[in-house]
């Protein structure tokens, strides 16, 4: 994606917000397991921060197991746009570790672990073994087939800049991002803000006036910085950018 | 010899007696000039843990290999001396014609050690009494111009004002105090001028590399200069809440859009101008208050606007032309006022302006000048009158070893933090380019990480460098590889057969041996420190809204960036490092 996923916009709110949301109309506990220098946005959640960043998601479940207060946790990545309620409470249903299989996948960021799995996820990272599948199994879980499951769109993610845009665009053909100008730029474009479609950082960028040649083949040009929503500058045109985002576009020379 | 003259002028003004002490080529291969060999004199030059304000303390006019030639941005000189603010090293870079006379006077450096028996000129080598004490600098120039080319104090400097400027050409070496230090020798200006041209080594390749350079230096990375001068950074660093405001109380300015370069472009008078020998040419001049003119810098804008909560205009370029006029820092008076308008909302000074007080803030600057009431506690520079105003004050006192800081929020530039706890000057945007990873995509800006350490020391290394040549850090951009292009530009004036790898090494040794100096002057571990504010409280706003610096993470990098030094872990020289730098006057402290 070259991007992160938690904050890329989606019904109106950053992805990982929006899961969060979803969980809550379900749960009444919601743990989000960060690394230590994740910036995230302000959520409806305990944030707590891996341990052991590097260790992949199995550490990641440790780490959300050992701050549950009930006894059963429903797990999924950041990545889970399509998750619905209906989906959550049919995993949780089953009251036991249990994960679905998809075309003979197991779907290990998409299940439920047991309270009860902390300490074999900790013998589990001890001994090296790393992944969550091997926690399932540790657990002798639910195998669940994909047809026994409603709403298997909940399984979707976004892999791609063209995935997440499709997603974007089916939901709102209409829907647009603003280019903000800032110095050089500004004088250039005579004004300070322009509404343009989403789409990939270069298909925004390329909106512009073509004098101010803001791009190097699918690079940022090297006069110019480009921060979408003023967190991070980014380099890479390729990325997406998503509905209501800001794309900031400033001098590169800021020495002064 | 080709590009130096080999010697520099030691004048003593208790005394009269000028010496014409040797430069070895050896030296100077090792030092080249500017920050580098002011470095090297400074250790010779001052008595070990001198008083900067002290006779014996000396003040180095220094020169480089490439003022005098053809290639753009080089007339330029460094001003070298213990700073009366910080008590460390302290080095100002100015572009101008007094470089180019300098040189042609015959040597590599002028140092003036002593004090004048009463307020005096030093003018061509013969000094005499001034008339002109009391006169801004700007008055003092144009007085002793007949005579050559002038680098003088204004008010600020006779006064003794711990953030004095020198002034030359109109353009000042201004961080540190170093007018002070004139001032304090009773030395209104200094005029040089010459006829002694040091020959290149090879004349065609320099007219050669003279023509691409200022070709380059018109393209697209200087095109920001040139359009619309550093101004131009208020709008972009108040969009990323890394615009300090209120004393560094946030990142963000609600009144910044009336001070946005964008718009004085379009509603003011503009005219632009350009330093001695340089085709960049950022200098821009706004009209104000109707008929008055001045130029105008970020640093100018962001300490006497934002930082103190000013958003008219007109106050704040009639600030920047009186700092200017009285030889004033921007950055450390605009940072000074800022902290005694907290104090003043705080109720510590009553009788400080508050932040918005455009008037207010005009009126404390000829006071700071003049050392008259609130002005003579601020005089000292925002760290000794936090000191005297107690109360906790000194957490907020925006400095980090007795500097000011300049326009860059740490908490929103977490790698730039980096860069001014561990800075030799201080707080320092212009001898670190640690913001430039901030602005780019290789660091996370609001979390600071100790793996940017190294990339934070090798902005510090091409700036030695380039403030040794001298050359405009403008220019940096241009340069396709920054040592390779540079050496070829050193082989063709001096001659040397020098590689991209030995600069390298020259660059990294000027900083240690800045640092070496510190150390023999008191350094120590927790001198590498930003106030307790930015440790303690968060951002409070925009795309920074709770942004922290940790003391964990700040000591993480700060003990990186010693280790990718080659120094100890607390920031002492490793014997390999002292061996390397030898120097006449050995550091001392490990």
């Amino acid at each position: 994606m070259g991007r992160d996923k938690a904050w890329l916009p989606w019904r109106d709110r950053p992805l990982v917000a929006h899961v969060v949301e979803i969980l809550r109309q379900v749960v009444g506990e919601v743990i989000v397991v960060a690394s230590k220098d994740h910036g995230l946005p302000p959520l409806a959640a305990c944030v707590v921060r891996d341990r052991a960043p590097g260790l992949g998601p199995l550490a990641g479940i440790r780490e959300g197991l050992a701050h549950l207060r009930g006894d059963l946790a429903f797990v999924c990545a950041t990545d889970a746009p399509f998750i619905t309620p209906r989906y959550v409470e049919a995993m949780l249903a089953f009251g036991c570790a249990a994960a679905p299989d998809v075309d003979g996948y197991v779907q290990t960021l998409s299940a439920v672990y047991p309270k009860a799995a902390l300490e074999h996820a900790e013998a589990l990272i001890l001994a090296g073994r790393m992944r969550p599948l091997f926690l399932l199994e540790a657990l002798h879980y639910r195998r669940v087939p994909a047809r026994e499951l409603p709403d298997l769109q909940s399984l979707r993610g976004f892999n791609t800049p063209d995935e997440y845009l499709k997603a974007v665009r089916e939901e709102d053909e209409h829907a647009v991002a603003t280019l903000e100008f800032l110095g050089r730029a500004r004088l250039a474009m005579g004004c300070r803000t322009l509404e343009v479609p989403v789409g990939t950082l270069a298909e925004v960028l390329s909106r512009a006036h073509p004098t101010l040649e803001l791009l190097e083949g699918e690079r940022v040009a090297r006069p110019f910085l480009v921060s979408i929503e003023a967190r991070a500058f980014v380099r890479d045109a390729s990325i997406p950018v998503g509905p209501g985002e800001h794309v900031i576009v400033m001098d590169a020379s800021v020495g002064g | 010899m080709y590009g130096f003259h080999g010697r520099y002028a030691r004048f003593d003004l208790t005394t009269g007696r000028q010496e014409i002490l040797p430069l070895p080529e050896s030296v100077l291969r090792r030092h080249l000039g500017g920050v580098g060999l002011g470095a090297w004199l400074l250790h010779r030059e001052a008595p070990p843990r001198v008083d900067p304000l002290s006779p014996e303390a000396p003040l180095i006019f220094c020169f480089s290999p490439l003022v005098g030639t053809p290639l753009t941005t080089s007339a330029k000189l460094a001003v070298v001396g213990k700073s009366p603010l910080t008590g460390f090293v302290s080095d100002g870079l100015s572009g101008s014609h007094f470089a180019i006379a300098g040189k042609r006077s015959g040597v590599d450096a002028i140092v003036l050690v002593g004090r004048c028996a009463q307020p005096s000129e030093l003018v061509n080598g013969a000094l005499r009494p001034t008339s002109l004490w009391g006169c801004s600098a700007r008055e003092a120039a144009e007085a002793l111009a007949p005579h050559g080319r002038v680098a003088a104090i204004g008010v600020a400097g006779e006064n003794g004002v711990r953030f004095a400027t020198i002034s030359n050409d109109g353009r000042h070496a201004g961080r540190g105090g170093l007018g002070a230090v004139m001032g304090a020798k009773r030395l209104k200006a200094l005029v040089v001028d010459g006829e002694q041209v040091t020959p290149v080594a090879d004349p065609e390749r320099v007219a050669r590399l003279a023509r691409e350079l200022s070709r380059r230096s018109l393209g697209p990375e200087t095109a920001k200069y040139r359009e619309l001068g550093t101004v131009a950074n208020l709008m972009a660093f108040n969009r990323i809440a890394a615009l300090p405001t209120r004393n560094f109380q946030s990142g963000s300015f609600a009144g910044a859009e009336a001070l946005a370069a964008e718009d004085l472009q379009s509603a003011r008078e503009r005219a632009r101008s350009t330093c001695a020998s340089c085709t960049i040419g950022c200098t821009h001049i706004y009209g104000f208050n109707r008929t008055d003119r001045t130029r105008i810098e970020y640093e100018n804008l962001f300490a006497l606007g934002s930082l103190c909560g000013v958003s008219d205009a007109d106050a704040v370029l009639a600030a920047s032309r009186r700092c200017d006029e009285l030889g004033l820092d921007t950055v450390s008076a605009g940072g000074t006022i800022a902290f005694a308008m907290e104090c003043g909302e705080r109720g510590y000074l009553p009788e400080a302006p508050r932040f918005g007080d455009g008037a207010g803030l005009l009126a404390l600057l000829d006071d700071i000048a003049q050392r008259r009431g609130l002005g003579d506690l601020l005089a000292e520079g925002s760290r000794r009158a936090a000191i005297q105003v107690g109360r906790g004050s000194l957490d907020f006192a925006p400095q980090v070893k007795g500097l000011e800081i300049p326009g860059y929020e740490p908490r929103a530039l977490q790698t730039m933090a980096l860069g001014f706890a561990v800075g030799t000057r201080g707080a320092d945007h212009n001898r670190s380019g640690a913001y430039e990873l901030d602005f780019s995509d290789r660091v996370d800006r609001l979390h600071g990480d100790a793996r940017a350490a190294q990339l934070a020391l090798e902005t510090e290394d091409r700036a030695a460098l380039i403030d040794s040549l001298i050359l405009c850090k403008f220019l940096r951009g241009v340069f396709e590889d920054f040592y390779a292009d540079t050496a070829e530009l050193l082989q063709a004036v001096v001659g040397w057969d020098v590689s991209a790898a030995e600069l390298q090494g020259i660059a990294r040794r000027i900083v240690s041996l800045r640092k070496s100096f510190n150390i023999r002057e008191g350094w120590k571990p927790e001198d590498d420190a930003l106030p307790e504010r930015f440790l303690s409280e968060s951002l409070p706003d925009g795309t920074a809204d709770g942004a922290r610096l940790t003391r964990e993470c700040l000591q993480e990098m700060i003990r990186s960036y010693n280790l990718a030094r080659g120094w100890t872990e607390r920031g002492y020289l490793s014997a390999s490092v002292l061996a390397d730098l030898a120097v006449d006057s050995q550091p001392v402290g490990i």
